[in-house]
């Protein structure tokens, strides 16, 4: 090769390189051939323990949760995970008809029009959701519940940014962990809000009615839901009671949990806004013999078009991600989704019963309806004293949810539980015995 | 030609088995009954070998690096290792989840911890972050990074632009606009930045230039040291997008070029595959005036311990979920790994042989604009196919039937009609010699077959303009048979 560009070292073709910007080496070790790679990689990763040792009950956005084999069967095959966006749309027919079907369906769980063929996660997805607000209405303020994750709120606050859009957290009924209405009133009668962001469930796992008021109160102000996408197979749909936008974390279905990533950004809106919708978008229509094709369409909103006045500048996406959310949806089909939602509901309210009467902790602390999971709140001691005491009785017993943050304001001491759909009677039974062992020995009093 | 795609007449999933007639979904104890679903989810039921079938089909109408080369200029398709896609399916990578206590994540933290450590030398910046999702991700957090440093200085007020040549890739832009700043394109003058303008343009209203190098014409920035002392001299910040890091990886590297941040985007460089438009991963990487405001939390060594450090009081806080995308980063780390310093070196000395080399080729069939020496990739332009009445975008359909990707069409756009190539170290020279007869039988081509191209896939050329202006955007419209109606932008 270099004889035909008529050179003699590759060196030569570095000659454009300034000597003044040219390093001598980078400073890393040597190569290693193939074994030698994955017994240094495994013995790292057998540093872990992962959640299979353990009886977990973690949950937030974040699911653990049984991936059937066929999952990983469709995501393993080479002409989806090599593929790079697919451009030239007449050699990528499969990606683009996959994506199409996961518009679909998350089009048919939320009740809205579009959705777009995904972004990063849900946090995200919240934060393009507070932008895409901004871009329909008018304002320099946004509302979400105090209750939101903190993760949440710390990337809400990060997209706001550029905008200059104010982050106002509403307050929540300390019985019921529900969202002041009053509140929601005041603060869109005193004006200036560009949107507002529920979620279903709430950051406390539960489920708050008042979502169901919420449109009428905001009027033309945009409302945003970021729904759990499993609970959507039993719950009320977020397009019928006036979400605009239904943001989510799609992780749950069909993707394991790798320490927080990759994971899937759900967002699906009304079709009106179809222009103003981020991210990218898969279409339907023919080929020249009018044979049904599909293609990435309205590209004019995208970064590689518009540029600097583009809905977002997000390119790579989540589109693997959201092959195996379509695949598992399919695979465990409608009625296995909404059993698989009433078993961990079960077990929640199974938990919640063995903690209840358990002194030094509420469980639920609140006590509005919940699903698969629910907060507890320590009468004494931390929640990082009891999570530890329990992780040594080989549970993962939830998580804190503070603010982890130095100088975060220090609240009561809450943990998000799940129930998880590898926990079973036993598992359940050994988390009351823990939490009863933690209660006896007065830890933290 | 003897290449065909599979072409299967394969329904779409909700007509396989019509969905059952909907009712209202389960009732669950405890759940009032205004939250339960009236119409229970429309999706079909489906057997296993059912879904199965029916996927790998769609596979098997889809192009991947597996299948062929795929020389997308400027997304480095190189081959993704298999060794990565076992490792990264371990339990103990992918069975983790992000709020699972320290101690029980030990190696996870390690392996990020390492990773960003190999990833600071490789950029020559001293403190790494893998947080980010993607590269485009990445550059909105180095911004809004970049914004807070200026807030805390008193200058953000001023301090409102962000300079970007006209070769930018398009995130550039709009990365900034959603951090906050306007944006002011740079010309380039024979495919480089225009020092000059650049002189002209800076001063105390620029916050940030951004700068690809090698840039998306395939050149290095050879002024590079000068662009940073005239950024840096009207007190801006000089950003690295790292999308081409592929093609200097040894020679130079961010921090001796003078960047004061960078993104690199790990599914080009560190090859983790690139899931049919994503997952991505990204990585920040700052000096030391930036590093102070990377998001929260950074991985730390204490003792023989390895924690989540959440003390940054500068921080910019969160950008995602969890910490990174380790799955990804568990595939980055196994190619670091098994390249180590010669294999890297390796890598970018490879990639840019192979641009130079069939650059020279393919120059002899389009002109190629600029200066002849590339680095990872370079441009030719489709002009001369007008004489015979077609465009680059016929010459695109009619490379797919030659069962080779096509290259970047229509990017960057300031060589008219221009195709962008990058065939990264991975194809050998039998490829690149397989891919020049490729685009030499294809250009010369008579015009009536170029523009009938694509005919060995699973459907032909794809009208596009339709799909835009009739919106059917899901099987709700395709039940309703009304398109979309959009606002006219």
């Amino acid at each position: 090769m270099l004889e035909a560009l008529g050179l003699a070292s590759v060196d030569e073709l570095f000659r454009d390189v300034p000597k003044k910007a040219r390093i001598g080496r980078i400073g890393i070790g040597a190569g290693r051939d193939e074994p030698d790679v994955v017994k240094e990689v495994d013995k790292l990763l057998d540093r872990n323990r992962p959640l299979g040792k353990f009886a977990t009950f973690l949950g937030g956005r974040i699911a653990w949760r049984y991936v059937p084999a066929a999952v990983d069967a469709i995501l393993s095959r080479s002409e989806f995970y090599t593929a790079y966006t697919p451009y030239q749309p007449e050699a990528s027919q499969g990606m683009l008809r996959a994506l199409f079907e996961f518009q679909s369906l998350w089009v048919e769980l939320t009740g809205l029009d579009l959705a777009n063929a995904s972004l990063y996660d849900g946090a995200t997805a919240a934060g393009e959701a507070l932008l895409f607000c901004r871009r329909l209405h008018e304002g320099g303020r946004f509302l979400v519940p105090a209750s939101l994750p903190w993760e949440e709120k710390s990337v809400l606050a990060n997209y706001a940014t550029g905008p200059g859009i104010r982050l106002e957290e509403l307050p929540y009924d300390p019985r019921s962990g529900r969202l002041d209405l009053g509140a929601v009133r005041a603060a869109v009668a005193a004006g200036d809000v560009c949107g507002m962001l529920a979620d279903v469930p709430n950051g406390f796992g539960h489920l708050d009615e008042g979502v169901f008021d919420l449109k009428g109160i905001l009027g033309d102000v945009p409302l945003v839901v970021a729904a759990d996408p499993l609970s959507l197979s039993v719950l009320e749909p977020p397009g019928a009671y006036g979400a605009d936008v239904v943001v989510g974390e799609g992780q749950g279905f069909g993707v394991a949990p790798s320490y927080g990533g990759p994971l899937l950004g759900l967002f699906a809106c009304r079709k009106e806004h179809a222009r103003q919708a981020p991210g990218r978008i898969v279409g339907a229509t023919v080929d020249v013999d009018g044979r049904p094709a599909r293609a990435l369409t309205l590209q004019t909103r995208e970064q590689h078009i518009r540029r600097s006045r583009a809905m977002s500048n997000i390119c790579t996406n989540e589109s693997l991600m959201a092959l195996a959310f379509v695949v598992y949806a399919s695979t465990v089909g409608p009625r296995g989704l909404a059993q698989l939602q009433s078993s961990l509901a079960e077990k929640a309210r199974t938990l919640a019963s063995s903690l209840g009467s358990i002194d030094g902790l509420k469980a639920p602390r609140f006590d509005a309806p919940y699903l698969g999971e629910f907060t507890i709140e320590l009468a004494r001691g931390t929640a990082a004293g009891f999570l530890d005491r329990l992780r040594r009785r080989k549970i993962l017993g939830g998580h804190p949810l503070a603010d982890p943050r130095p100088g975060a304001s220090s609240g009561p001491e809450r943990i998000l539980v799940a129930a998880t759909d590898s926990v079973g009677e036993k598992e359940i039974q050994k988390y009351a015995a823990a939490a009863r062992a933690w209660s006896a020995s007065g830890a933290g009093a | 030609m003897t290449f065909r795609q599979a072409r299967w007449d394969e329904p779409d999933i909700w007509d396989l088995v019509p969905p059952s007639a909907p009712g209202p979904a389960p009732a669950i104890p405890g759940l009032p009954e205004r939250f339960r679903r009236k119409e229970a989810l429309r999706w079909p039921e489906l057997s296993e070998p059912e879904v199965v079938r029916h996927y790998t089909r769609l596979s098997q109408m889809n192009f991947g690096i597996d299948t062929s080369a795929y020389p997308l200029g400027s997304c480095t398709m190189k081959f993704n290792p298999k060794v990565s896609e076992v490792l990264a399916r371990r339990p103990g990578a992918a069975a983790l989840h992000p709020y699972q206590p320290e101690a029980t994540v030990q190696g996870a933290l390690e392996l990020t911890w390492r990773l960003e450590r190999l990833l600071a030398k490789v950029t020559g910046l001293p403190e790494v972050s893998l947080q980010p999702s993607a590269g485009a991700h990445g550059e909105y957090a180095a911004l809004l990074m970049v914004r807070a440093y200026f807030r805390d200085r008193g200058e953000s007020e001023r301090r409102t632009e962000v300079l970007l040549p006209d070769t930018a890739h398009g995130t550039n832009p709009a990365s900034a606009t959603m951090a906050g700043f306007t944006t002011r394109e740079i010309p380039s003058t024979d495919g480089c930045v225009d020092l000059a303008a650049l002189r002209s343009a800076v001063g105390e209203r620029t916050a940030c230039f951004m700068l690809t190098n090698p840039n998306t014409a395939g050149l290095f920035e050879s002024e590079i040291l000068e662009i940073a002392e005239t950024v840096h001299g009207a007190g801006g910040m000089l950003y690295y997008d790292g999308a081409n890091l592929n093609a200097i990886l040894g020679a130079t590297h961010p921090g001796r070029m003078g960047f004061d941040v960078a993104h690199l985007n790990l599914h080009k460089t560190f090859a983790t595959p690139h899931g049919g438009g994503g997952p991505g991963a990204g990585v920040l990487a700052a000096g030391e005036t930036l590093a102070p405001y990377l998001p929260v939390p950074r991985v730390v060594k204490s003792g023989r311990k390895f924690r989540l450090d959440y003390d940054r009081p500068k921080s910019i806080g969160k950008i995602k979920t969890g910490y990174g995308n380790f799955g990804l980063d568990v595939r980055a780390y196994a190619f670091a790994l098994s390249h180590g310093e010669e294999g890297l070196k390796h890598v970018a000395r490879r990639a840019v042989l192979n641009a130079n080399y069939l650059a020279a080729r393919l120059g002899k069939t389009l002109p190629r604009p600029f200066r002849s020496l590339v680095k990872h990739e370079f441009l030719l332009s489709g002009a001369p196919l007008k004489e015979k009445g077609v465009r680059t975008l016929d010459l695109a359909k009619r490379l797919l039937d030659e069962g080779v990707h096509a290259p970047t069409v229509y990017f960057p756009a300031l060589v008219e009609e221009s195709l962008m190539v990058e065939m990264p170290e991975t194809e050998s020279k039998r490829e690149l010699d397989r891919y020049a007869e490729a685009f030499e039988r294809a250009a010369n081509d008579s015009a009536e077959n170029l523009k009938a191209a694509p005919r060995s896939l699973a459907v032909r050329r794809i009208d596009e303009v339709r799909a835009a202006r009739e919106p059917i955007l899901s099987w709700k419209d395709l039940r309703t048979a009304a398109p979309a109606k959009v606002e006219t932008p």
